[in-house]
C-alpha cells in the first residue's frame, strides 16, 4: 500500500465510527497491545481532544446541554465540519451556524446566540491590540479638532445582538450560580465584548447608547454629527451627553482614532 | 562521544497556568520551550507574556502542526507564521514531531505514526529540506509515542531517525518518555533505541509522564516522570554528555513549586550521570 493510501485509510478510521476497509490488517500490535486497542487509543484521543477544546470554548453551552448532549452535538459538528485549521483555536468557528442548521429553530435560536456570545469572547481574547484611544489623547486634542473627531472600533471589539438572556446565562454559569433558564428579552440589546489590556470585558448597551456608538464607530460620524444626532432626543443637553458617553467609551478602551 | 551543540541546561514547557508565577518569581529555570501554535495569534495574553518571558529566558519553539510526514502539501501559510514567530522570539532552535497530523483535507490534531519505509523516508526528507529552506535553520524532529505499527516497515524507528537526519540534515529531539512508551507498546528495548541514534544529531531531550494501563502505556504528559524514564535519562546523559533537557507537562498541572522540584530532580540526576561519565572517560 502506498504511503498516501495508508494515511488516507488511517484518516478514514479516525473520522469514522468503525474500521472501514480492513485498515487494521495493515498494522501490527505489540506483545500486550493488540491492533484494535491501539487504533482505539487514536480514535478516542481524536474525539476527546476535539471535545475538550469545544468544552473550553463553549462552557456555557456545555453547561446548558449537559455532558452527553453536548458531546453528541460536538460529535455531529466535527463530522459535518471537520477541523480545517492547523490550530484548534479555530475549531469552534462554525459552531453557532451549525447549531442553527442542526437543531429545530425553537431550540437552536437561544443556543446559537449563546454560542455566538462565547465565540465572541474567544475572538476578543487574542485579537490584535490596536491603538486604543486613551483619556490623555483626548485631553491633548486641540479644541478646534473636536468637531471633526472621528473614531472606529478597536480591533478586539465584538458586537453580539442578544434577543435572549444569553448574557445572564453566561454570567450565571461563570459564577457557578443557579441556571436562570432561557428567556426571550422584551427588547433586543447589543452586548459588546472586548479586551482591555489583557482582560476581556463585556457590557450591554441601552438602545440610545448603542445607536450613538454605532453611529460614530460604524458610520463614521464626527463628534459634531454625534451631537447633532443626540440633539433630537437630548436637545440642549446633547453635547454633555455626547461627551459623557465618549469619555465612557474611551475609558472602556473600545475606540481608536479613525484614519483621515 | 560529546554532542557538538550548545547545551541550554534544564528547561520547562511554558504553559499559561504558570505565566504569572514565572514573571513574579523569576524561577531557576535555564530556558523555556513554547508550543509554537499557542502564539500564532495576533494579540492578547499569550503574546504579552511571551514577550515578557523572552526578555528573561532563552526560548525554544516546539510545534505540533507541521505534519512533516503528511499526505498533503506543506502549509506555507503556517510556515510563514512560524518564521514570523521565530523572528519575534529568536528561539535557540525550532522543533516539531516526526509524524503526520493532517490528512487529505482535515486536520487530525494528533501526532500520528508513519510507516518506516523507504517511501516515507524520501517523502519526509524532501519536506524537511523544504521547511529548513523557509525557516533558514535546521529543523529538530521529535520521536513520537505510538500504539500501532505498519506491517510494511523497512526500518526500525531508530534506523529511520538516523537515515532521516543523514538525508535531510535535521536534528533530533529525543523524547525519552516516548521511547519508553513505544518500547512497552511494541516490545522493543528502549536503550537499544537510544544508543543507536546519532549522538551528534541530538539537540534536546524531553522528559514527561504517562499513564500505565499495565498491558500498554499511553503518553499523556499529565504525570510526573516515572522511575524507568529517570533511569533511561541518566543512561542517556552518561552516553551523550550534556544535552539540553526539558520537562514537559501538558495536563493535571501541579503547583509550580512541585514542577520546579521535579526539574531540580532532573538537574541532580543529570549532574550525577555526567559526573559518572567524567569518571569513565
Amino acid at each position: 500500500m502506498r504511503l498516501i493510501d495508508w494515511q488516507l485509510a488511517f484518516e478514514r478510521h479516525l473520522l469514522a465510527d468503525a474500521d472501514e476497509g480492513g485498515f487494521a490488517s495493515t498494522l501490527i500490535g505489540g506483545p500486550t497491545l493488540d491492533v484494535d486497542t491501539g487504533l482505539a487509543i487514536y480514535h478516542n484521543a481524536y474525539r476527546a481532544r476535539l471535545l475538550e477544546v469545544m468544552q473550553g470554548d463553549f462552557p456555557t453551552v456545555w453547561h446548558w446541554l449537559g455532558d452527553d448532549e453536548f458531546a453528541g452535538l460536538v460529535a455531529a459538528y466535527v463530522q459535518r465540519y471537520p477541523s480545517a485549521h492547523f490550530s484548534l483555536r479555530w475549531l469552534g468557528q462554525r459552531f453557532e451556524g451549525f447549531i442553527g442548521e442542526y437543531l429545530v429553530a425553537a431550540q437552536s435560536a437561544p443556543l446559537a446566540e449563546l454560542a455566538r456570545l462565547e465565540w465572541a469572547f474567544t475572538l476578543a481574547f487574542d485579537a490584535p491590540a490596536g491603538q486604543p484611544l486613551a483619556l490623555e489623547d483626548m485631553a491633548r486634542l486641540a479644541p478646534e479638532a473636536w468637531p471633526l473627531l472621528q473614531v472606529e472600533w478597536g480591533p478586539s471589539v465584538q458586537q453580539v445582538l442578544c434577543r435572549f438572556n444569553s448574557l445572564q446565562i453566561w454570567r450565571a454559569v461563570k459564577a457557578q450560580a443557579a441556571f436562570p433558564g432561557s428567556l426571550a428579552l422584551q427588547q433586543a440589546e447589543v452586548c459588546l465584548i472586548w479586551r482591555d489590556q489583557q482582560v476581556c470585558r463585556y457590557r450591554s448597551l441601552e438602545p440610545t447608547e448603542a445607536y450613538a456608538l454605532a453611529g460614530m464607530a460604524d458610520q463614521g460620524w464626527t463628534f459634531s454629527e454625534l451631537c447633532a444626532e443626540l440633539a433630537v432626543t437630548y436637545q440642549e443637553g446633547a453635547p454633555l451627553q455626547a461627551v459623557t458617553w465618549l469619555k465612557q467609551w474611551v475609558e472602556d478602551g473600545l475606540l481608536q482614532r479613525r484614519a483621515p | 562521544m560529546s554532542v557538538s551543540v550548545p547545551c541550554l541546561g534544564y528547561g520547562l514547557g511554558l504553559r499559561s497556568v504558570y505565566y504569572q508565577q514565572i514573571i513574579e518569581q523569576s524561577p531557576q529555570v535555564d530556558w523555556f520551550e513554547i508550543v509554537s501554535e499557542n502564539y500564532l495569534v495576533q494579540g492578547g495574553k499569550a503574546l504579552y507574556y511571551l514577550d515578557a518571558i523572552a526578555e528573561r529566558y532563552p526560548l525554544v519553539m516546539h510545534g505540533v502542526s507541521l505534519s512533516i510526514g503528511g499526505p498533503h502539501a506543506l502549509d506555507m501559510d503556517y510556515l510563514k507564521q512560524l518564521k514570523q514567530l521565530a523572528d519575534r522570539v529568536k528561539p535557540a532552535w525550532v522543533s516539531d514531531h516526526l509524524c503526520w497530523s493532517r490528512g487529505n483535507a482535515h486536520q487530525l490534531h494528533d501526532l500520528l505514526p508513519l510507516p518506516y519505509t523507504e517511501e516515507s523516508l524520501y517523502h519526509v526528507a524532501a519536506r524537511v529540506r523544504q521547511v529548513q529552506e523557509v525557516l533558514q535553520r535546521p529543523l529538530v524532529l521529535e520521536n513520537v509515542s505510538s500504539y500501532v505499527r505498519s506491517k510494511a516497515d523497512d526500518f526500525t524507528e531508530w534506523e529511520f531517525l538516523n537515515a532521516l537526519s543523514h538525508l535531510s540534515g535535521c536534528e533530533l529531539l529525543l523524547d525519552i518518555n516516548n521511547v519508553y512508551v513505544s518500547s512497552r507498546n511494541h516490545g522493543f528495548d528502549a536503550w537499544t533505541f537510544i544508543r543507536n541514534l546519532p549522538p551528534q544529531r541530538i539537540r534536546q531531550l524531553h522528559l514527561a509522564g504517562h499513564m500505565d494501563y499495565g498491558d500498554y502505556v499511553v503518553d499523556t504528559h499529565d504525570h510526573p516522570v516515572c522511575d524507568p524514564v529517570w533511569q533511561l535519562f541518566q543512561q542517556t546523559l552518561e552516553h551523550l554528555g550534556p544535552v539540553a533537557t526539558l520537562l514537559e507537562r501538558d495536563d493535571h498541572f501541579p503547583p509550580f513549586a512541585e514542577l520546579l522540584d521535579e526539574l531540580a530532580k532532573a538537574r541532580e540526576l543529570g549532574a550525577g550521570a555526567l559526573a559518572r561519565r567524567s569518571l569513565c572517560a
